[in-house]
């Protein structure tokens, strides 16, 4: 099977053009832009689905798509590259990316909503490129662009609770976009490329002090975005104030690209470092699983409790790479793997849990779990329920779903290279994750209403209700599908951790020239 | 009310703010210039007539462009990427050239490329521009 690399531009054209031309219904009147504009972002979201799917096919058997920006070779242009790795994500992004937009036509109520939909592919475009780019300073930009997009989404609502959480969530984004600014800043200027294939040549020359103040600024921006212990602030102080879809088209995405970006930046360019490091990682794992658990236990509201649980996932994650960071090249695909997929399962999975979440506090007209607004859910929206108790088992980890899967790889790969003490941690903080569900589920959901209630709930009429429902029940069957055929599924992560792995392979498929041509010649730069 | 001398101004130094941006933005190809300074220039011409003006006829005048303008300009520079590839490659460049007269004038997608980003600065920093200047304070946005 033989696709064009210049395929790989419909992940950004696609949603790009989707957005601009909804943009230009702006001025028809807020009901039709709405409903043109929704329609545009469908079809760019289906057409971005359409092409990730033979992008996946296509790396899984062991390629790697390159195409060079505007034909120029690959340190003068820009390299947007596709392996395996940035398949799979593109791949579930995209799956995201159609039923967030499904969902948000069910949930969504149309008077202050205008440009809900272009500004949701902006951000589908930003991290699409993300996914994609062989060049450091293009990652920056892609970062901002969804930067933007997503300030614009988490604001769109305009209350105070919304701006305010939206001014920590860009002022904290932006501080750690500074720290990745200035370490491209040093990058460029002791490497003299920012291309990431000819980085992964030349950082490793670079001297010793060097690469430990890159590597640092690089973590402390990555981990930022990827709400690491102790950088993860802004997420629990934004996520819950805006729009269900929102967060949950947050939640699926914007930390899993910072944990993307850990698993390609550190491997390619840091190998020796990472190795170093890999206590560290160890216990940066531990205590983000650890202060998210507890975060999700003190506080009251459904979807803060499930922003805190984003956090302490991440740890999970993080573990992954913890067990990449070793010399034996089996164990380290093998954690790598682990890693990815619970990078995966989590987009998958919190996707749907928040958004499972969101339309319980829209049903209910509330999210506290304390007073007794939410008490007997079950009743008042049996298939909610249902959905949510799926969800709900598949994030602790139960059986037959992908947490299961991935949880149990995690701990595999952990206890046969003898370290015990991430392991217990890992299953200690599962349990804890079973508690806050069971809380959530016994809060929310159990028991008999107690109230009249007399809340005009927007996902009431059946139209709407299937529109909400069936979104979510996707993202679960693709879960379960990973837990029950997890022999196929498996071999799919591990080929991507062997590519990310694989630093010969993606200089090679990039190649970069060290040859500067001009007319009428060529000289060797040194 | 707006003072006499600055409608004086606006009537005087907006055109020329305008045709100084025609300017920089086809000068951009090859020497400093481009659509986004040429952006910049163009709105502080909006700028101008706020100031002389008042916002309030600015607004009506021009707001409801602005978002299917900063689209357009999306767009735009999205389409001279894809038409790259009709040469091998997105992004790369397609040129030709157009007699006229005596002028030989060189356009291509990079051309097309500056426009929409011309677009897009310009409709987007007036949006800010507007959006700051309101006037009614009492009232909450």
């Amino acid at each position: 099977m033989h696709v064009d690399p210049n395929w790989l531009a419909a992940f950004i054209a696609a949603p790009g053009v989707a957005a601009s031309l909804g943009l230009l219904f702006t001025g028809w009147g807020l009901r039709r832009s709405v409903a043109w504009q929704y329609r545009l972002a469908l079809i760019g979201a289906l057409i971005n689905f359409a092409v990730s799917v033979p992008v996946l096919l296509v790396t899984q058997a062991g390629n790697r798509l390159v195409l060079q920006m505007g034909l120029y070779q690959a340190p003068f242009g820009i390299t947007v590259i596709a392996d395996a790795l940035s398949g799979l994500m593109l791949f579930f992004t995209a799956l995201v990316a159609v039923t967030t937009l499904i969902y948000a036509r069910g949930t969504l109520d149309d008077r202050d909503r205008l440009n809900f939909y272009p500004l949701l592919l902006l951000l589908i475009m930003g991290v699409n490129g993300a996914f994609l780019t062989g060049d450091m300073f293009n990652l920056y930009v892609f970062f901002e662009v969804l930067l933007v997009g997503s300030f614009a989404l988490l604001t769109l609502g305009g209350q105070i609770g919304q701006i305010n959480g939206g001014i920590r969530y860009v002022l904290l984004n932006m501080l750690a976009s500074t720290f990745f600014l200035a370490a491209a800043g040093v990058i460029y200027g002791t490497a003299g490329t920012l291309n990431m294939a000819q980085l992964a040549e030349r950082l490793p020359q670079a001297p010793p002090s060097v690469q430990l103040l890159i590597a640092g600024l690089l973590m402390i921006a990555f981990s930022t975005k990827a709400g690491l212990f102790p950088l993860f602030f802004w997420l629990p102080a934004s996520y819950h104030t805006a729009h269900p879809a929102v967060t949950a088209l947050f939640g699926g995405l914007l930390t899993k690209l910072g944990v993307y970006t850990l698993f390609r930046i550190y491997p390619l360019l840091f190998p020796e470092l990472l190795q170093e490091w890999q206590g560290f990682v160890f216990v940066v794992a531990a205590l983000t699983m650890i202060t998210g658990i507890f975060g999700a236990m003190a506080v009251n509201t459904m979807r803060r409790v499930l922003s805190f649980h984003i956090i302490s996932q991440v740890g999970y994650m993080i573990m992954g790479l913890g067990l990449a960071a070793t010399g034996n090249p089996a164990m380290a695909t093998f954690g790598l793997a682990a890693g990815i997929l619970y990078v995966v399962h989590q987009m998958l999975v919190k996707t749907a849990i928040l958004m499972a979440g969101g339309a319980a506090e829209l049903e209910a007209g509330s999210g506290s779990l304390l007073r007794e607004r939410m008490m007997g859910l079950r009743q008042r929206a049996p298939a909610l329920a249902v959905i949510f108790f799926i969800a709900a088992m598949s994030l602790a980890g139960l059986p037959p779903s992908s947490g299961f899967v991935s949880k149990l790889w995690l701990l595999q790969g952990a206890i046969d290279a003898g370290h015990w003490a991430i392991a217990a941690v890992s299953l200690i903080v599962s349990l804890f994750t079973l508690m806050s569900m069971l809380r959530i589920w016994q809060k929310a959901f159990w028991g008999y209403p107690k109230a009249e209630y007399q809340v005009p709930s927007p996902i009431a009429t059946p139209s709407r209700q299937w529109l909400t429902l069936a979104p979510i029940a996707v993202l679960l069957a693709f879960s379960l599908w990973i837990g029950i055929f997890s022999g196929p599924a498996l071999q799919w992560f591990d080929t991507a951790a062997a590519q990310a792995l694989d630093r010969a392979g993606y200089i090679q498929a990039v190649s970069p020239t060290n040859t500067i041509e001009y007319l009428g010649g060529s000289y060797d730069a040194k | 009310m707006p003072e006499l001398y600055l409608r004086l101004l606006d009537r005087v130094l907006t055109p020329i703010l305008l045709v100084l941006a025609a300017y920089l933005f086809l000068r951009g190809h090859n020497e400093p210039g481009g659509g986004f300074i040429a952006g910049l220039a163009a709105a502080s011409a909006i700028q101008l007539q706020i100031l002389s003006l008042g916002d309030e006829p600015v607004r009506r005048r021009y707001a409801r462009f602005l978002h299917p303008m900063a689209g357009l300009g999306l767009f735009i520079a999205l389409l001279s990427a894809i038409l790259g590839i009709l040469r091998g490659g997105y992004f790369s460049s397609l040129w030709g050239k157009v007699q006229l007269g005596e002028v030989e004038l060189e356009l291509g997608t990079p051309l097309l490329f500056d426009l929409g980003v011309f677009l897009i600065v310009f409709s987007v920093i007036v949006s800010f521009l507007l959006a700051l200047s309101r006037q009614d304070e009492g009232k909450t946005p």
